[in-house]
């Protein structure tokens, strides 16, 4: 029984990082109606900067900010410079200038920052917490729980700043019907700008978490592929969708690993999450947070 | 209780517009004007081209010919969010409100222009933007009072029957305390019951707010009530121009009703 | 409690001075629950007092009450009494016509009301007013333009500058009020003929508000929600003589369609409302639930189950195995304690209902979840004071023991009568009205059959004037028959007939909501109400109920010959403004056999089809015909069965 709430607490605490990746799509999906496939692209890229600026000498602290400035130009360069232009040009088409993004934003990285793999310390040990394992005999994972931590808080903050303050409003009122935005004077480009300089940001956030623990190299962007289920899971529209259905498949890959793989040959880690959001699309085609369609006769 | 409101100067003058989509002509050389705190109405059959007038003055459309003065101004380059900015709110024949949000999110949207905070202050919830957030609330539990929908407040507007998103939008519209209210058929697809509620609603809003309403409507039996001065188009043209009454009792209009050849 | 003023401005006045900054009215404005302390109401009422007399209102003088639940109104209250003055609230949602009788009953000079629709219905009563001079107006929104109507705030302040100018005329003024001079004059609904003016002293309301106070152990930090017409006494009771006599606070609702929410926000300890609105939430929640996930529903029905079997028992605080204890508490934590929240009684420590009959199921599902729920008895002429249950007597079909200092006994013929210190001075201007009501030993006469039960609780089973007979001799009351109908969540009203008759036959309305919504679950369309109410589908919904009641009479072995044997669905909503029923919603038996005269011809004449034509007044005052082809179903009464009668 201890075996399995440490099996489950760490999955649910892995869950937590995938929800993170999922939350820049969601956040961009919404505003915009965007499928951002360079998500997974900007956390290696928020990485590698950041790397790459404490390379250059900066201290940690300073790196942060530094690598937010870099995100959040990002976000309003990749505004003006791919999206703008777009406007009103089939999902698809936009779709795929994403792709062009993705593969331009590898390129510019790797030429500025070296393709070389390279660790990355954020201070924080991956070790069992003392505390706990005194107490309820469980290992739960230092790193992991600051990192769930990290990131519970960055979903608050920005539950509140959507809620209660007028850029959220407007936010979600783009996100809710575009044309009635527009026809009651919300700046809609701006709004873009924020949402996408708001997206660098998470995927500063989550290259940080991730690059610590898995080290930044270019496989950093495949961690996008690992949101796809959640997103699947939860909805592309909703945000406590992304984090239950980060939860949900962090966990049960990893009690799957555990209780299943021994019988069909281990590694199921990889695919089992794709297995468990088809079966919820079988169920639930919006997801299990999705907005409803409705379909009227 | 018309007698009690007082029109004042001109407002709003509209001067010899013509508007086409491509070759088509959706109206040809349009004068008229609107006073200060008056209630004019537009009205006229279908495709009388009503909704492409108040697009002109909302400034989504912009005729080939003529001028519009506000405020003794003559306007160039308008756009919807420069009107909205000079003080001209409106309201849309087909509801453009978010489905999604609170009837309070709805109408704290129609603040939008007088929340100056920035968007620092506003992730941070610091300086300004507390306070800011809290006036405009106030601003907007006023109108709610005001239009009786204290009910539905945290209700998302897409499950409210048509009648109540209808005066959602008139709410978003009056937060932005306007000086000029647009009203795109405000009661269309209403029961009797509904239409009385919101003829009541408008009177009232020119009344207490002394705002400046300008309406369309093909309905012509309410307009006739609550209007002090009704402009009739028909095709694109003025037909008639006139207080109520004589409207009603002209020739052109009446044919035009009644659908007689042109 | 002796020394204790008798009077309601001394007993406001006692409360400012003895916690001056306990909230005493709370009132949700803008969005926002607004606070007033006992000494800043006080003060307020001195200052509407003062403004009043500068107006040139004397002793004896009755002041008109009109408008929502709203602090200002009930403050205005104290301040006639201060006077010596009689304050006369009115039913608010009454059409103008219905104004001008009571307005010249009462000889009323001076009216507050709320705001504008209010003051628009005065004013086109004025002319018919003779007496009317002046009309306070609390919200001001849409009347500036008015001429002859006065704004609340110039009425406080003139009232303070009054108070300046004359030290010692309120004090003096107070002096003068008496406990036996008459506190309130309310109307009765007028079931039968003009509404009647019941005066009552300070020391009746008084004593039913304490006696009341102390039986349920109401105290400062109690708190209730005001929602119901202020002109019935109901309300009078609850909101204004137990308020000023226990010092607790009321709470005004932003709106009357806001209740729900505001009650979730106040969390009141002690809520009152007839069964209608029991019924209403119970609806909305069975709606909500049908709505909700597979999972839920079964959850929801798991517990409910739970609470029917020992949930009343746990209340009541009866022996309850551990094994239904430890299930009740987990359906607790699951269900009964969120659902309480939902329905804004988290906190309720008392909750009454009274005014009409409620239904069994609706009761006990109210107190199975925990909510202690009880009923009372009373009337206009009695501060509907003289039954209650106490808490561990709780019993569905009856009202209560007699409340203390109260005499309760049932005369030869059957009727209830009342005597004790709660009871009506007379009847305003109806010396008649009243020697008829109050015999010579000073019993009045409550016109309510009834008898008590093997503990001593009262039990009523119609109004007395109702009961009667069938041809063949056996016993009917139409009351208890068409509360056996109403209890079903389809029908919303019901009328039966049989006076004279050889049978009994029933007008059905059905529940709009409840039955639309289930028409909507089976692809039913339809446009209105008639055409709802026409349906096929929904008259074999009826019937099913009234087999269901035919059942239920047919154990009693007194009422079995009185099953329904004939029914329509009507065509229509009966509706007070079309003076079908009254404005507290009790059916106007006589008048409804007058006005559908050829219906009940057609079911007492083997008709199988009948077609009517009815004019209805709708809200904007135009008139119209509503017109149908009713199709009237037999029933089928079962055989009298003994056997589960003691049931």
């Amino acid at each position: 029984m201890q075996f399995f709430f440490e099996v489950l607490i760490g999955g649910l605490l892995s869950g937590v990082m995938y929800s993170l990746v999922a939350l820049g799509f969601v956040l961009i999906y919404k505003a915009s109606g965007v499928f951002n496939f360079a998500q997974g692209t900007m956390v290696f890229f928020a990485a590698l900067t950041f790397v790459g600026l404490q390379e250059q000498g900066l201290s940690f602290w300073m790196a942060i900010p530094a690598t937010l400035l870099v995100m959040v130009l990002l976000g309003l360069v990749i505004e003006r410079g791919v999206l703008r232009p777009l406007v009103n040009q089939p999902q698809i088409s936009l779709f795929m200038a994403t792709i062009g993004l993705s593969f331009l934003l590898e390129g510019i990285a790797q030429i500025v920052w070296g393709s070389s793999a390279r660790g990355l310390d954020i201070g924080i040990q991956d070790e069992p917490i003392q505390w706990i394992s005194d107490r309820l005999g469980l290992n739960v994972s230092k790193f992991d729980l600051s990192a769930a931590a990290i990131a519970a808080i960055l979903v608050a903050v920005l539950a509140q700043f959507f809620s209660r303050t007028r850029i959220g409003r407007a936010l979600r009122a783009v996100a809710d019907d575009h044309q009635a935005a527009l026809a009651v004077g919300i700046p809609l480009k701006q709004i873009w700008a924020i949402v996408w300089a708001v997206a660098g940001a998470v995927a500063l956030v989550a290259g940080l978490l991730w690059g610590a623990r898995n080290g930044v190299q270019f496989a950093l962007t495949f961690v996008a592929l690992k949101a796809l289920p959640v997103l699947m899971l939860g909805g592309l529209e909703s945000v406590p969708g992304a984090i239950v259905g980060g939860l949900v498949i962090g966990a049960s890959e990893k009690l799957a690993e555990v209780y299943l793989g021994p019988f069909v040959g281990g590694g199921i880690e990889g695919w089992f999450p794709y297995v468990l959001a088809l079966v919820v699309l079988l169920f639930r085609p919006e997801g299990l947070f999705g907005e409803k369609i409705i379909r009227r006769v | 209780m018309s007698a009690a409101r007082t029109a004042g100067d001109v407002m709003l003058k509209v001067d010899d517009i013509s508007l086409a989509f491509g070759g088509v002509k959706a109206l040809t050389d349009i004068s008229f004007d609107v006073r200060e705190h008056e209630v004019r109405a537009i009205i006229g059959p279908n495709g009388a081209g009503k909704s492409s007038m108040l697009n002109v003055i909302n400034g989504v459309y912009h005729p080939q010919k003529g001028t519009i003065t506000f405020r003794g101004v003559q306007r160039s380059g308008m756009n919807p969010h420069r009107a909205a900015t000079q003080g001209i709110a409106r309201t849309f024949q087909n509801i453009a409100l978010f489905k999604g949000m609170s009837v309070l999110d709805n109408i704290m949207t129609g603040r939008n222009l007088k929340m100056k905070a920035t968007f620092l202050e506003q992730a941070l919830w610091i300086g300004r933007a507390r306070n800011e957030e809290l006036a405009n609330r106030a601003k907007v539990e006023e109108v709610i009072d005001f239009l009786e929908i204290q009910h539905i407040r945290r209700t998302p507007v897409g499950r409210l029957p048509y009648g109540l998103q209808k005066r959602v939008e008139l709410a978003r519209a009056l937060a932005a305390e306007p000086t000029l209210l647009l009203l795109d058929e405000p009661m269309a697809g209403m029961n009797v019951e509904e239409k009385q509620d919101m003829c009541r609603f408008i009177l009232d809003v020119n009344e207490q707010y002394g705002t400046t309403i300008v309406l369309i409507e093909h309905d012509m039996g309410v307009v006739m009530d609550i209007s002090d001065r009704v402009v009739v188009l028909d095709y694109g043209r003025k037909i008639g121009d006139g207080v109520p009454d004589d409207v009603r009792r002209s020739q052109a209009v009446i044919d035009a009703y009644l659908g007689i050849a042109h | 409690m002796d020394d204790s003023p008798g009077t309601f401005p001394g007993l406001m006045f006692a409360h400012a001075r003895l916690r001056p900054s306990h909230p005493a009215t709370r009132e949700k404005d803008l969005g926002i629950w607004q606070t007033w302390s006992w000494r800043e109401v006080a003060a307020e009422v001195r200052a509407i007092a003062c403004g009043l007399a500068a107006l040139g209102f004397k002793r004896g003088m009755h002041l008109a009450i009109i408008g929502d639940n709203r602090p200002r109104l009930y403050w205005s209250m104290t301040a006639a009494q201060c006077l010596g003055g009689v304050p006369v609230p009115m039913y608010q949602d009454a059409p103008a016509a219905e104004f001008v009788y009571v307005l010249n009953d009462a000889e009323i000079a001076f009216a507050i009301v709320e705001d504008q629709e209010q003051v628009d219905k005065v004013l086109e009563a004025r002319p018919q007013v003779p007496t009317l001079a002046h009309i306070v107006y609390d919200n001001p929104r849409g009347l500036r333009n008015y001429e002859g109507v006065l704004d609340y705030d110039r009425l406080t302040e003139s009232g303070r500058e009054y108070d300046a100018a004359h030290p010692g005329f309120f004090d003096g003024e107070l002096a003068h009020i008496d406990p036996s001079d008459v506190a309130v004059m309310l109307y009765t609904s007028g079931t039968t003929g003009k509404p009647k003016g019941v005066r009552q002293s300070h020391a009746a309301f008084i004593a039913a508000a304490r006696g009341s106070a102390e039986f349920d152990r109401l105290t400062p930090d109690d708190s209730i929600m005001s929602y119901l017409p202020m002109a019935w006494v109901g309300d009078h009771l609850f909101s204004y003589a137990q308020w000023v006599v226990a010092g607790f606070t009321i709470n005004c609702p932003e709106s009357g369609d806001t209740v729900m929410t505001d009650l979730r926000e106040i969390g009141p300890t002690y809520y009152f409302a007839p069964p209608r609105v029991f019924e209403n939430l119970l609806t909305q929640l069975t709606i909500r639930m049908e709505d909700a996930s597979a999972a839920k529903r079964w959850l929801y029905r798991r517990c409910l189950a739970i609470a029917r079997r020992c949930g009343a028992e746990i209340l009541d605080g009866r022996a309850v195995s551990l094994y239904d204890r430890a299930a009740y508490a987990a359906g607790n934590a699951l269900i009964y304690a969120p659902l309480r929240n939902v329905l804004g009684m988290s906190r309720v420590r008392v909750a009454y209902t009274a005014g009409a009959a409620i239904g069994p199921d609706l009761f006990r599902f109210y107190r199975s979840i925990g909510i202690n729920l009880k009923q009372f008895y009373g009337s206009t002429e009695t501060c509907a004071y003289v039954c209650l249950q106490p808490d561990s007597g709780v019993k569905l079909d009856t009202v209560g023991l007699p409340a203390p200092a109260v005499e309760v006994r049932i005369a030869a013929d059957g009727e209830v009568i009342v005597r004790g210190p709660m009871l009506l001075k007379e009847y305003y201007r109806r010396p008649d009205a009243t020697a008829e009501s109050i015999d010579a030993d000073g019993f009045f006469h409550t016109g309510d059959a009834g008898y008590f039960d093997a503990d001593g609780q009262l039990k009523i089973i119609d109004r007395a004037k109702d009961v009667g007979k069938l041809n063949d001799g056996s016993l009917y009351a139409p009351n208890y028959i068409e509360n056996k109908l109403k209890f079903f969540s389809h029908i919303k009203e019901a009328v039966a007939f049989g006076q004279g008759r050889d049978y009994v036959c029933a007008f059905i309305n059905i529940d709009m909501g409840s039955v639309g919504d289930w028409a909507e679950r089976r692809n039913l369309a339809y446009s209105g109400y008639a055409d709802l109410a026409g349906k096929p589908e929904v008259l074999k919904l009826v019937h099913e109920c009234v087999d269901a009641v035919n059942a239920e009479l047919a154990h009693d072995p007194a009422l079995a010959g009185s099953q329904v044997r004939r029914f329509l669905v009507l065509h229509k909503e009966l509706d007070p403004d079309d003076d079908e029923l009254t404005r507290t919603r009790k059916v106007r038996r006589g008048f409804i056999a007058e006005k559908y005269a050829v219906l009940i011809d057609a079911m007492y004449g083997g008709e199988r089809v009948q077609h009517i034509e009815t004019e209805v007044k709708f809200e904007d005052g135009r008139r119209g015909i509503v017109s149908a082809d009713l199709r009237i179903d037999d029933a089928k009464p079962l055989a009298p069965s003994a056997a589960r009668a003691a049931a």
